[in-house]
């Protein structure tokens, strides 16, 4: 895996300093050595709540924070020790689309000037040839017809419209990765499938590698070959989607997948089962463990005083979690 | 069309219209629907942004913008018409202890500088005029029964975490011990967990305390935690009305179909699909069936022209499409 992966990263930390006052009081371990890896022409959807660092790695991974430890190699250089110019060099082969379409498109912009900026930025092309790239991925975003869109401004649209817009600006300098951060979640249910066919259709045109950031797993079904699930800044649990999502291993994996609900009128008559309390605070998280107080399989002794190592479990199956100690190799 | 035995209702809606002016022309949000609300059940309001969901909602509780341009109909509560009362009259005989509604976003809902307890407690010390004390304690009391500690009404809405400050809102909303309670998409905010918690909650307060609710969500999944019946929502007018057993497995417009068909399945292998095209403009509907324009079984002369009316599917399943126009 690792010979043909695109994005890399090792043991990878990022802390952020807590200040109070004068002083720096702790840290926030958003991520907290994150070993994960995404092959060419590969969707990985990385999974999480809110707050267990999920965006952050997606961030890192566009070079875009600094990390405090450990390495992020894309396509085989690694960003941690590049200048701000050789990053911006690299970051002309990446492209990033964020979660709410009503506040990452400039409203004063129109959709023409927004999509081309990228272009402008990374000084790609003349003018005409600019004009060409533009309207061409409108196209491709389905913005038709492309010359009529590319004279509105983001209000004049709607947010499955404004998310295009977001996706044509992403694709334009023709990146080999992209990071798509809760594209869907602030969409209607009926949208979103169309917008993630469309990162399917790109993806299968251009084989760009995608990393699907994500609370939603039903979601990540359609649109992932491998799912990486985080909690509380590490990653739990890694797989093919199919396999992960239809035999859990890791007990926080399959709390997830409990908490979904099917369109099913049965469900009415159930309750949901939920793990009990809160995921912890990035600043003092639990020893061991980071899942152990509200693990319904916890081992006392075990999973609070050691932290889980990565076990292979399967063809390309690995999960954190003690439960697995028997069936052990390591990575 | 009468969905259920009005002897039944809690709730009876009749040709509700809601419109409002804008620069552009008048928004018809709400544009002629009926439905009714068994006492105890749960009917889930469904359909995409703009379908006028939350404006039918609106209309009930009779939160309206300066903007409104027409406000009629018939909303029976209780066996009492609303659109007769004045506002001081609804403020007293609705507000309190009738209908309540959970506002969407619950991050945004409450005032930062006031303790949440407070906050709680303010339908009652301003409708009722409780004493202050009295209408703390019953916050408390309130707070207890959403599955929080009575201290959290000493706090402050920026210590709670998301699905804490949407618990103390439905808090909010139950101390007035209203017999309906409108949901307006309570969890879309909030994580898949604290989603799954919240529904647990509501499943939980309906049972205790035998309430009725009107749920409102564009998501069918979610719909199905808690829905007894679906009513869906399209451009402003009903397209569909019928038990969820019945719905789910069987829908009879094609709009609804095609809705469950745009639902990624968890645990089911099903590719999903979605609805070609784009909503209706609210400001010129198409003519005849608002769907037409979108439907795969358009029927050309028929759809185009004459907006279909709700036709009996069977027994309470309801669905506005001229395919069932035979029966």
């Amino acid at each position: 895996m690792t010979t043909e992966s695109l994005v890399r990263t090792e043991e990878l930390r990022i802390y952020f300093p807590v200040r109070k006052f004068f002083g720096t009081v702790g840290e926030v371990k958003a991520v907290d050595g994150v070993n994960l890896s995404i092959g060419r022409k590969e969707t990985v959807a990385l999974v999480g709540e809110s707050g267990c660092g999920k965006t952050t790695l997606g961030r890192a991974l566009l070079g875009l924070v600094k990390p405090k430890s450990g390495k992020i190699f894309f396509d085989g250089t690694d960003l941690t020790i590049l200048s701000e110019r050789e990053l911006k060099l690299m970051r002309r082969r990446m492209g990033v689309v964020f979660q709410d379409p009503y506040a990452s498109l400039n409203p004063s912009f129109t959709v023409y000037r927004i999509v081309e900026e990228p272009l402008v930025v990374n000084k790609i092309g003349s003018k005409e040839e600019r004009r060409e790239m533009v309207l061409k991925a409108l196209e491709e975003v389905k913005l038709n017809p492309a010359e009529f869109f590319a004279s509105k401004y983001p209000h004049m649209l709607s947010g499955g419209q404004r998310q295009r817009v977001a996706i044509a600006r992403a694709i334009i300098t023709k990146p080999e990765f992209v990071v798509t951060d809760e594209p869907v979640s602030m969409l209607d249910a009926s949208i979103r499938v169309e917008i993630l066919l469309l990162f399917r259709e790109i993806q299968k045109k251009h084989g760009v590698s995608f990393l699907y950031i994500t609370h939603d797993l039903a979601t990540a079904k359609y649109f992932s070959d491998r799912i990486a699930i985080m909690y509380a800044g590490r990653i739990v649990e890694t797989g093919p989607t199919k396999a992960v999502l239809s035999e859990p291993l890791h007990p926080y994996t399959q709390a997830l997948i409990d908490a979904i609900p099917d369109p099913d009128p049965s469900n009415r008559f159930v309750m949901r089962k939920i793990p009990p309390g809160q995921p912890p605070s990035l600043v003092n998280p639990p020893k061991g463990c980071r899942f152990h107080p509200r693990c319904p399989f916890f081992m006392q002794g075990k999973c609070d005083v050691l932290e889980p190592p990565m076990y292979r479990v399967g063809v390309e199956r690995f999960s954190a979690c003690f439960l697995h100690e028997e069936k052990v190799t390591i990575k | 069309m009468d969905d259920i035995e009005p002897n039944d209702a809690l709730l009876s809606v009749k040709n509700l219209v809601l419109h409002f002016t804008t620069s552009r022309g008048i928004v018809r949000a709400v544009d002629g629907v009926s439905f009714s609300v068994r006492h105890g059940e749960t009917l889930a309001l469904v359909g995409e942004s703009g379908s006028g969901k939350s404006s039918t909602a609106l209309a009930i509780i009779r939160l309206l913008p300066r903007n409104v341009a027409a406000y009629r109909g018939s909303i029976i509560f209780e066996k009492m018409e609303l659109m007769n009362l004045d506002d001081e009259e609804f403020r007293k005989r609705v507000r309190v202890g009738g209908i309540s509604m959970v506002f969407q976003g619950a991050m945004n809902s409450f005032n930062p500088v006031l303790r949440v307890g407070f906050q709680v407690a303010e339908p009652l010390i301003v409708n009722l005029g409780v004493p202050r004390e009295e209408a703390y304690k019953k916050a408390e009391d309130a707070l207890e029964l959403v599955g929080l500690e009575r201290s959290v009404a000493q706090r402050y809405p920026f210590e709670l975490s998301g699905g804490m400050k949407q618990r103390a809102l439905i808090a909010m909303a139950l101390i007035t011990n209203p017999k309906l309670l409108i949901l307006d998409e309570p969890t879309s905010a909030l994580d898949v967990m604290t989603q799954a918690n919240v529904m647990n909650l509501l499943k939980k307060l309906k049972k205790e305390l035998g309430l009725t609710y009107i749920f409102i969500t564009h998501d069918l999944a979610l719909a199905s935690e808690l829905a007894d019946r679906v009513a869906v929502m399209y451009g402003g007018l009903m397209a569909e009305l019928g038990p969820s057993d019945e719905l789910y497995p069987k829908p009879r417009h094609p709009y609804t179909e095609l809705l469950i068909n745009s639902v990624p399945f968890l645990r089911q292998d099903k590719e999903p699909t979605f609805i070609r095209g784009s909503p209706p403009d609210p400001i010129e509907p198409p003519i005849g069936c608002r769907f037409h324009p979108r439907c795969p079984y358009v029927i050309k002369g028929k759809c185009d022209v004459s907006t279909p009316p709700m036709f009996k599917a069977d027994g309470e399943h309801w669905a506005a499409c001229w395919l069932l126009e035979e029966k």
